[in-house]
């Protein structure tokens, strides 16, 4: 019986690694997450034009990309990212399962969409019926609101016994899978509804339709607790670069679009006319502000959504 | 390619020994849950999002399979899900690999062109044809099907095509003398006395197919399946709910191999292939 030394063994070597990720006091660099989507563009133009590393001055930024918050939350629980942008819908379960986190500003509100392929029939909500739905992945923050959505309007995925598949595909990859018509609807956040828009396919969703009138957080800023505790000075000099980049969106669109576009470009390799871009602006809103009202319904959400049993108490996650 | 059976077909264990291993097997179990809880819930190595503690994996089992609430049940329907496509799969595979099987085992040209080609493509992992199945049927069940069946169907053929030849020429002749035409000697004599090498194949088969099975669920998402239970315990930041399918997928698994093994043990008794002890 060589099964019990083998498994101590195997449990014992595991023991090694992973316990207490690195809460280095006065960090040698600041590790951000973000994704290639518009919702993110205070990331994005504070990339662009350098504002986060005059910040932060001698610490070296050093921002890493992902596809959706699920990805940036694996990231974040094995201790590889410091701050970042992500959607309410994954930062709620991370606070849910006791991860360090703490939410500190807003970055948008609204951007989403949901567009359906042009070929197909469907023209409401209630069309989804049978469909293929794409969300950028399960469990976020896009999956949460189309999971309320088809609650609403009486339906259900068919995960829980109803005819809606709902299926993880990359925002990035939704053009390719509307071509190759794997999916017939999507809930994307911008530019990429946008994109869809001027490839001629219908917008049945619009930013104020998804949910709350347009009025919900689609990106926030999280930092690592222990990373706030043991770099205060880092983190405040952070989140003024995040306030002026917001700033600037809203005083020089025109110049924060172009400075997307080129981000957007050198991440996903989609080259977005400058008009499609203006449009996916004007369905979203940046803001620092966080509404902790509408954080809490997203709680409820996620719960209705059967990705928790329980909503948890954000007060103490929520830093002013 | 098929060595991965390191146990071997079952032993007609009888009497007190089976019970002294099951005793070991349960004491083993224990020793695990032990150290896993020491690790976890009692000496905190871990924070709970890295690696929980078997209560919180033991809560998500019982809510999964038993819970009673409007979200709950869904690793019991996710269960059925995979279940239930998993033996369609399997079916179709093993009636094409035996198909296959006895073409290639009949017809020398066919085995060493597609016999090798099948010996080569076994070799891939399942989750490399799964982008490929996506493409060619959609992001949806059939996708998934399609890689069961080709893992499935290919250890199935050429575990029938083996078996063929391992048969004793001596039988062969018989069967010949005796008058057995072509289909009649395969039938009568070539496929009864393959059998228990052929039940081999059926359960090398079943622990292929289901591998791929999850591997090609992970990927497709949308379909309740124990695939997307991971994806979703992986994209919610719910570490237990992982551990937990991963536990039920094993106990799936080792819960069908068992069942073919013990099918191929008495079948291996009744022709004599096992020593009784």
């Amino acid at each position: 019986m060589t099964r019990i030394p083998l498994a101590l063994a195997l449990t014992l070597s595991l023991a090694g690694p992973l316990s207490a990720p690195a809460a280095a006091q006065e960090a040698q660099s600041v590790r951000l997450g973000f994704f290639p989507n518009l919702t993110h563009a205070p990331a994005l133009v504070g990339l662009e034009r350098g504002t986060f590393q005059k910040a932060l001055g001698k610490v070296k930024l050093e921002p890493k990309e992902f596809v959706s918050g699920t990805t940036l939350t694996e990231a974040f629980a094995a201790g590889q990212i410091d701050i970042a942008y992500i959607g309410p819908g994954p930062a709620i379960n991370a606070i849910g399962r006791g991860m360090p986190v703490q939410i500190i500003a807003g970055a948008s509100e609204a951007g989403a969409v949901l567009v359906a392929r042009k070929d197909s029939a469907i023209r409401t909500y209630k069309d989804l019926a049978g469909k293929t739905v794409a969300v950028p992945s399960l469990g976020n923050t896009q999956d949460i609101s189309l999971r309320h959505i088809l609650n609403e309007s009486g339906l259900k995925p068919k995960t829980d016994g109803g005819t809606v598949t709902i299926t993880p595909v990359a925002p990035a990859d939704v053009l390719a899978a509307f071509a190759a018509k794997r999916v017939e609807a999507t809930l994307v956040p911008e530019p990429w509804g946008a994109v869809l828009e001027a490839q001629g396919h219908r917008i049945i969703g619009t930013e104020k339709t998804v949910w709350r009138d347009g009025k919900y957080p689609t990106t926030v800023v999280i930092v690592n607790a222990r990373f706030a505790q043991a770099n205060p000075a880092l983190v405040t000099a952070f989140l003024k670069a995040h306030t002026d980049a917001v700033a600037f969106i809203n005083k020089s669109p025109a110049a924060a679009q172009a400075a997307v576009n080129k981000q957007l470009l050198a991440l996903t390799g989609a080259r977005i006319d400058p008009r499609v871009l203006q449009r996916a602006f004007a369905r979203t809103r940046f803001t620092t502000a966080l509404d902790p009202a509408a954080l809490k319904e997203y709680a409820a959400l996620n719960v209705e959504a059967g990705y928790a049993r329980s909503a948890p108490d954000l007060t103490p996650f929520l830093r002013k | 390619m098929t060595t991965f059976d390191h146990a071997g077909p079952a032993r007609p264990a009888r009497g007190p020994s089976r019970w002294v291993a099951l005793g070991w097997q349960l004491l083993g179990l224990l020793l695990i849950l032990a150290v896993w809880w020491l690790l976890t819930d009692v000496l905190k190595l871990y924070p709970p999002y890295v690696f929980p503690g078997p209560k919180a994996v033991w809560t998500e089992i019982s809510y999964g399979l038993w819970g009673s609430g409007p979200q709950d049940g869904k690793l019991l329907s996710a269960i059925g899900g995979s279940l239930r496509r998993m033996l369609t799969g399997y079916l179709i595979a093993v009636a094409l690999g035996v198909l296959v099987g006895l073409l290639m085992g009949a017809w020398r040209p066919l085995r060493t062109t597609l016999g090798a080609y099948l010996t080569g493509i076994q070799s891939v992992p399942s989750i490399a044809f799964v982008p490929f199945a996506i493409l060619f049927f959609g992001l949806n069940e059939r996708a998934a099907l399609a890689v069961v069946i080709l893992e499935g169907f290919i250890p199935m053929a050429l575990a029938v095509s083996g078996a063929l030849l391992n048969v004793p020429p001596a039988l062969r002749v018989a069967g010949r003398t005796l008058g057995a035409g072509s289909l009649s000697l395969t039938l009568r004599v070539l496929l009864p006395a393959s059998l228990p090498n052929i039940l081999t194949g059926l359960r090398t088969a079943w622990s292929f197919a289901w591998r791929a099975l999850v591997g090609g669920e992970l990927l497709i998402g949308g379909v309740a399946s124990l695939g997307e239970q991971l994806e979703v315990g992986r994209n919610t930041a719910n570490v237990a709910l992982v551990l937990a399918t991963i536990i039920i997928i094993g106990l799936i698994g080792g819960l069908f191999d068992a069942l073919l093994r013990a099918f191929e043990g008495r079948v291996r008794r009744d022709y004599g292939l096992e020593v009784p002890q």
